[in-house]
């Protein structure tokens, strides 16, 4: 028996549901596609018939900052642990980097840095970084220049060969950043990234973030900090109960509860204009305006508003745009309709 | 190959980062620093200068190569390496894999294009090549000392290498499956070192065992020839004491069998770690010392009521009727059936069995 058939026949027993470099059971390699990850289902069912993840399906573009949010306990990193081969599923269809999940292969030209990620402490972050990319398969010479060439980027140039251990969590973020980078990856998990860092640090990261995009890789961000996600991610996924409950662009997202605010000045009890939803209120600073409201960024829909009140002899105080913001469709995506209570995130048997 | 030499060099950097792998490597100069103090002369050991008389180790006896070898194995395999310097390299590679299975880090290494019982095998390789290279050191600096005190450049001696090698690697392949399972480097100390206890206290019994069970086989024999010489002096001799005699060591020798027997099944399934080493003496020191004691004692026929004997070297086996040059000579015959396939061949098996479970549960774990 050579060696090849050795390993092989090792990889065989060790590991006979999958995760290994080649076919796997329980994952549907036909469905492949131009995305970065195209996830067709994914279910995770932990001992004691715990549903991490019900069926999951969503889609990341190639080049785009991606956003999945969700309550502490939905099921985010599980899901990123599925595709980074971390944890296994009960069931994956669909792809990444145009192989199936699982495909150990497609990490190769992946990035990941965990929440709570753990640098060897023995390492100086230049060893840290070259570390990661050698686990990569990157040569010698490419991680000693990329390490650099990174390591400089977070900001870390003094830093280079003191050991980790010495580092504060921004620091430590800092490098972590850098060893996920030092494989030149297409596709970049990024579990909270600018976790403990200073507001001088997240801009850095930030900037990094939309630098890395304009490069044309794609970033998968899980972040709490719903702010940073509105100001990077071109599309996010909200995740609740191991399903995804809301996904699309961020610009389509904020247009679902997009509408305008009509303030006009009107003697008298309110009364209903064309095109703004029923049932005017009377501005709590001045009895004499009332508040119309425009349920969206439609001009015309506006304009016969507008008319409309100028013709019954009111006067317009402002007319004001405005967008969901993003702390508001994630809210309302995990609030309970009928309760107003926060629903349960997950992990229900 | 790039991510095994990674592996190799990230786990030697975690090792020598810890103060343990320096004071190994501190204790090993010693014990070599040790053999280049003393000395051999024709009273006894000098030891800077100082004699200390002893009737058995000195020049006349002995050659100061032979002395030396004798002390490399005697002192630097069988008590330091064997022992204190495994304990050591145990306590400071006991939390090589609760490192590598805990949060935060092992996510890290799963999300690389590496299969994950590679990952396994090579950070094992990477913990084995720690006591490789202490006992590397050990050796040559061994051999340059028996160089040039004992005048023997003994090239021998790099044997230890691989053996001590391998009987740490019986061990730590049980500490890495207990560190993978607990998450816990304590435990995976404590257990590997309470198996280490168990497998001692099993091989120690089976040969207590087997010295009975042989000496009681050879005092059978002994009896038996005892009786053929009476009868053939008179063919109406009255060997009825002997008959009983016999009939005692018989009596012994069945329930000293099956206790073997289970015994040393027991010991077939798990690692040899005693026999493991001694093979280094038993390659490079050939021609077993059984004629020392073959002109110690020539007493066939000494009466049943003597007293068993008590003096001698070694086991004190020697029986009331058998020789103890005999009986020592066969526990020695009996040792020596037990080959190299044998003893490494199914420790070496137990190993990989223990390595494979290993590899399987990390293989399979959702971290």
């Amino acid at each position: 028996m050579g060696p090849g058939a050795l390993a092989s026949g090792l990889t065989r027993f060790v590991d006979a549901r999958g995760m290994q470099l080649g076919t796997r059971m329980p994952v549907d390699s036909g469905r492949m596609s131009d995305a970065a990850i195209d996830l067709g289902c994914v279910r995770k069912t932990y001992k004691g018939r715990v549903h991490a993840l019900r069926e999951v399906c969503l889609r990341v573009e190639a080049g785009e900052i991606f956003g999945l949010l969700g309550p502490n306990g939905a099921g985010k990193s599980t899901l990123v642990k599925i595709l980074l081969t971390v944890v296994r599923p009960t069931e994956a269809r669909g792809s990444m980097l145009g192989l199936a999940i699982g495909d150990k292969s497609a990490l190769a030209r992946v990035g990941y840095l965990p929440e709570q990620h753990r640098l060897p402490p023995y390492l100086t972050a230049r060893q840290a970084v070259e570390f990661s990319g050698a686990l990569s398969g990157v040569s010698r010479a490419d991680r000693r220049r990329r390490a650099d060439k990174l390591l400089d980027q977070v900001g870390l140039r003094d830093w280079k060969d003191r050991r980790v251990s010495a580092f504060s969590k921004g620091m430590r973020q800092r490098a972590g950043l850098a060893a996920a980078l030092v494989n030149d990856p297409q596709l970049v998990f990024l579990d909270e990234p600018t976790d403990g860092v200073d507001p001088v640090g997240r801009k850095e990261i930030r900037d990094l973030l939309l630098q890395m995009r304009s490069e044309g890789r794609t970033i998968f961000l899980n972040s709490h900090l719903l702010s940073e996600a509105e100001q990077v991610c071109d599309r996010v996924a909200i995740l609740l109960q191991g399903r995804v409950v809301k996904q699309g662009s961020m610009a389509d997202l904020q247009r679902e509860g997009a509408r305008q605010v009509l303030l006009v000045r009107w003697p008298g009890a309110p009364r209903d204009l064309p095109g703004c939803d029923p049932g005017a209120t009377i501005d709590p600073t001045d009895a004499a305006v009332h508040r119309h409201v425009i349920p969206s960024l439609d001009t015309a829909a506006a304009q016969l508003a507008i008319d409309a009140a100028r013709a019954s002899g009111a006067s317009i105080v402002s007319l004001t745009p405005q967008r969901e913001r993003l702390e508001d469709l994630f809210m309302k995506a995990v609030t309970d309709p009928l309760t107003g209570l926060p629903l349960p995130p997950g992990a229900a048997s | 190959m790039t991510a095994l030499i990674a592996i190799l060099v990230d786990t030697y950097r975690e090792l020598a980062s810890k103060r343990l792998f320096w004071l190994s490597m501190a204790l090993s100069g010693l014990v070599v620093l040790i053999f280049a103090l003393i000395g051999i002369n024709e009273k006894g050991m000098s030891i800077l200068g100082w004699t200390l008389e002893i009737p058995f180790i000195n020049s006349t006896l002995m050659d100061a190569s032979d002395f030396y070898k004798l002390a490399f194995y005697a002192l630097g395999v069988r008590f330091w390496l064997a022992w204190l310097a495994c304990l050591l390299a145990l306590v400071a590679s006991a939390g090589l894999f609760p490192e590598l299975v805990s949060s935060g880090t092992v996510e890290t290494l799963l999300a690389r294009p590496i299969a994950r019982w590679r990952l396994y095998v090579f950070k094992f390789t990477g913990g084995l090549l720690f006591t490789a290279l202490q006992v590397m050191v050990f050796c040559t600096a061994s051999f340059v000392v028996i160089g040039v005190r004992g005048g023997a450049w003994e090239p021998g001696l790099f044997l230890a290498v691989p053996m001590v090698a391998l009987l740490y690697s019986y061990l730590f392949s049980v500490c890495a499956l207990i560190g993978t399972v607990t998450r816990s480097g304590i435990a995976a100390l404590l257990l590997t070192v309470l198996f280490w206890g168990f497998l001692f206290t099993l091989n120690t019994s089976e040969q207590m065992v087997n010295s009975f069970r042989i000496a009681k086989i050879e005092e059978r024999s002994a009896i038996d020839r005892l009786m053929d010489t009476r009868r053939q002096k008179d063919a109406n001799a009255d060997v009825s004491d002997l008959e009983q005699e016999r009939q005692n060591a018989e009596d012994a020798i069945r329930p000293l069998t099956t206790a073997h027997r289970i015994l040393f099944a027991a010991k077939t399934i798990l690692p040899k770690t005693d026999e493991t080493v001694a093979l280094v003496q038993r390659w490079t020191t050939e021609a077993a010392n059984l004629q020392d004691v073959a002109s110690e004692d020539d007493e066939a026929d000494k009466p049943a009521a003597s007293p068993p004997r008590r003096r001698g070297r070694g086991n004190n086996f020697g029986t009331v009727r058998a020789k103890e040059r005999d009986v020592l000579a066969a526990i020695e015959k009996e040792q020596r059936t037990r080959g190299v396939p044998w003893i490494l061949g199914t420790s070496i098996g137990f190993e990989v069995v223990v390595l494979l479970v290993g590899c399987r549960i990390f293989a399979r774990r959702d971290f």
